[in-house]
């Protein structure tokens, strides 16, 4: 593929930098920090990558053989190819200011595209990518908060002008923890495929190491990406983003800011519905969390 | 007129033979590789965007057979369900309204840009040999992304392909009870929709009624939206005068083409012309009787079509509903 600076006249792959995982895995956290760093913007959910993952892995992945489907195997370099203008002359257009200068980055927070990392990362190799990986039952307890009636999720949409209609997180809550672990399960699934498959700079990253010793995990990111950064600056950012600087009445149940305290599935789900995460996404959970699996 | 012949990527009466496994394969065979071309530019190789026809509605009312005609003109040919709609659901997102999400209002004219290049680049890569003729897209199940698409690519033709609701979705019912081809096409999730179309088809008739609105609704808003060269086509009309209704339609689109030409593609393609054994219900080809939900559907059934499709059926079948008859 030809240098994206100059097919598109703006921005260069190289200097985004994809944010991958699932939903409540502190990556609005993460990309904060990163985002108010000098030199560094944030995209905040384009959900490009559900744009097209949703046809090519759920929707009509039986037509990856069929070559009038527009996501056909035959023609792959071609419509990669334009999934990549796509999304580097959306990124020119959003930010300008990355664009138009050399050592600027762009933090792409795309937890929930993260279906189609794989195609994103094939279409942009020479980008940075984080796979940023939470435990999922705290996942899921996270989103069963969330979903409940009169959470942020429903001031969310009463913003948008809609009301929130009832949730199975209410009226059948072990369906629920079901759905989400498969949401897990696909979501991170492919951007742990994403993470093994590109050959760019790339850093797998733990909720967990981010909350016990966030500026050493910062700096470890920084270090696997090499991207530069300063440290003072780095420190402010993570000060200012801690936990403790979140305003106690922004914090707690049915808040955004819940409790951002691993294990803290052990309160919140029942011994059933923690077998059924385990259940669903229990490969993923042994391989990312070989030793807490069993605690 | 292009008098020429180019290789297609595959027929449409063969593909859907090969679908139904009546004949093996789909693929064209040795070809050249796939070519990259600027499709963002003027319309130098390959496809025109204003040679291109999309046919738009929902499944079950039509669309293979006219796709099958329409290929068979010289310098013509079909893009068979690209499914190039279904990414582009606005539905999809009504959440994301904000201005980060990648379709955000502020930036349309950025990414109508590149969805048009999207499709530009997937039909010159499949149709390289296109230069000057036409090109229908078959898109019936990428409806929902119609209005983006056409406003993508305004200077395109498009076809409205309805057929009555009630004969839509007595189609279906067929095709996916037990034995039914799009049971037999499906497997094993086939299996499950012939599970609900056997133990709770009124419930698998009022989904399908719903889906009939969003696709068909999709399609007539961006119908109404599109103010390039546009066509209703009535399945009805094209049974009762296919010849009459498809030089109307290439009319409306301004298409040349020789009556004897279209002729010969309406016989070769007419309902009389399908083998027998290929006919019948359970098949693809099943009666291509107008109003025969009167006898594929249950009074409920017909009122379920009835009270949820009411918008589309009322515009474009303006008949007392079987409800209100005595």
């Amino acid at each position: 593929m030809p240098p994206a600076g100059e097919e598109t006249g703006g921005m260069r792959p190289e200097n985004l930098v994809w944010v991958f995982g699932t939903a409540r895995t502190g990556s609005s956290w993460l990309s904060a920090i990163m985002g108010e760093i000098g030199g560094y913007s944030r995209w905040h959910e384009p959900l490009v990558g559900h744009l097209f993952g949703n046809l090519y892995y759920e929707r009509a992945g039986h037509r990856s053989e069929d070559e009038h489907f527009i996501l056909g195997a035959r023609y792959r370099e071609i419509w990669l190819g334009t999934v990549r203008r796509f999304v580097l002359d959306s990124a020119t257009a959003r930010f300008p200011e990355v664009a138009a200068k050399d050592g600027r980055y762009l933090i792409i927070k795309e937890p929930q595209g993260s279906m189609g990392a794989p195609l994103l990362m094939e279409a942009l190799p020479e980008s940075r990518m984080i796979l940023l990986v939470r435990d999922p039952r705290d996942v899921v307890a996270s989103n069963l908060d969330a979903h409940k009636k009169g959470t942020w999720t429903a001031d969310l949409m009463r913003k948008g002008g809609k009301e929130k209609p009832p949730s199975l997180a209410e009226s059948r809550p072990d369906a629920f923890v079901k759905g989400q672990a498969r949401r897990y399960v696909r979501d991170v699934g492919n951007a742990k495929k994403a993470y093994e498959g590109h050959r760019g700079h790339k850093v797998l990253l733990r909720y967990e190491d981010l909350r016990a010793d966030t500026l050493e995990t910062m700096k470890r990111i920084y270090s696997a990406l090499e991207m530069p950064v300063e440290e003072a600056e780095l420190a402010r950012s993570v000060e200012k983003n801690s936990w403790e600087k979140i305003p106690v009445e922004q914090k707690g149940d049915g808040k955004f800011h819940r409790k951002a305290k691993p294990g803290g599935w052990r309160e919140d789900l029942t011994p059933e519905q923690a077998e059924i995460v385990e259940g669903v996404a229990g490969s993923l959970l042994r391989e990312l969390y070989p030793v807490r699996s069993n605690a | 007129m292009p008098v020429f012949r180019y290789p297609t990527v595959s027929g449409v009466a063969r593909r859907v033979r090969a679908v139904l496994g009546l004949e093996g394969d789909v693929t064209r065979g040795a070809l050249s590789e796939p070519t990259r071309t600027n499709a963002g530019g003027p319309s130098a190789v390959g496809v025109a965007p204003e040679n291109m026809i999309w046919i738009f509605g929902t499944g079950r009312t039509g669309s293979t057979w006219l796709a099958a005609m329409m290929e068979e003109p010289d310098g013509h040919d079909v893009w068979f369900e690209p499914r190039v709609g279904t990414v582009f659901d606005p539905q999809r997102f009504q959440r994301h309204g904000g201005k980060h999400f990648i379709l955000a209002s502020q930036y349309k004219d950025v990414w109508l840009r590149s969805i048009r290049n999207f499709i530009l680049d997937g039909a010159n890569a499949r149709f390289p040999e296109l230069d000057g003729g036409y090109l229908a897209v078959k898109e019936p199940g990428g409806s929902v992304g119609a209005g983006l698409i056409m406003e993508a690519l305004p200077e395109s033709g498009m076809v409205l392909l309805i057929r009555d609701p009630r004969d839509v979705v007595a189609s279906w019912l067929d095709a996916t009870r037990k034995g039914g081809w799009q049971t037999r096409r499906r497997g094993e999730g086939g299996r499950r929709a012939e599970s609900l179309a056997e133990t709770k088809p009124n419930a698998f008739v009022r989904r399908h009624a719903n889906a009939y609105l969003q696709h068909v609704g999709s399609a007539r808003r961006a119908y109404e939206a599109h103010e390039g060269r546009k066509v209703v086509v009535r399945y009805e009309d094209l049974r009762a005068d296919t010849l009459g209704t498809m030089k109307r339609m290439y009319g409306e689109l301004n298409v040349p083409l020789e009556v004897a030409q279209l002729a010969k593609a309406v016989e070769k393609h007419s309902w009389e012309n399908i083998p027998e054994e290929e006919k019948g219900q359970g098949k693809f080809y099943r009666k291509a009787t107008p109003e025969a939900w009167r006898e594929d559907l249950t009074r409920r059934q017909v009122k379920t079509v009835e009270r949820i499709t009411a918008p589309l059926l009322e515009e474009f079948y303006p008949t007392v509903p079987a409800e209100q008859q005595g």
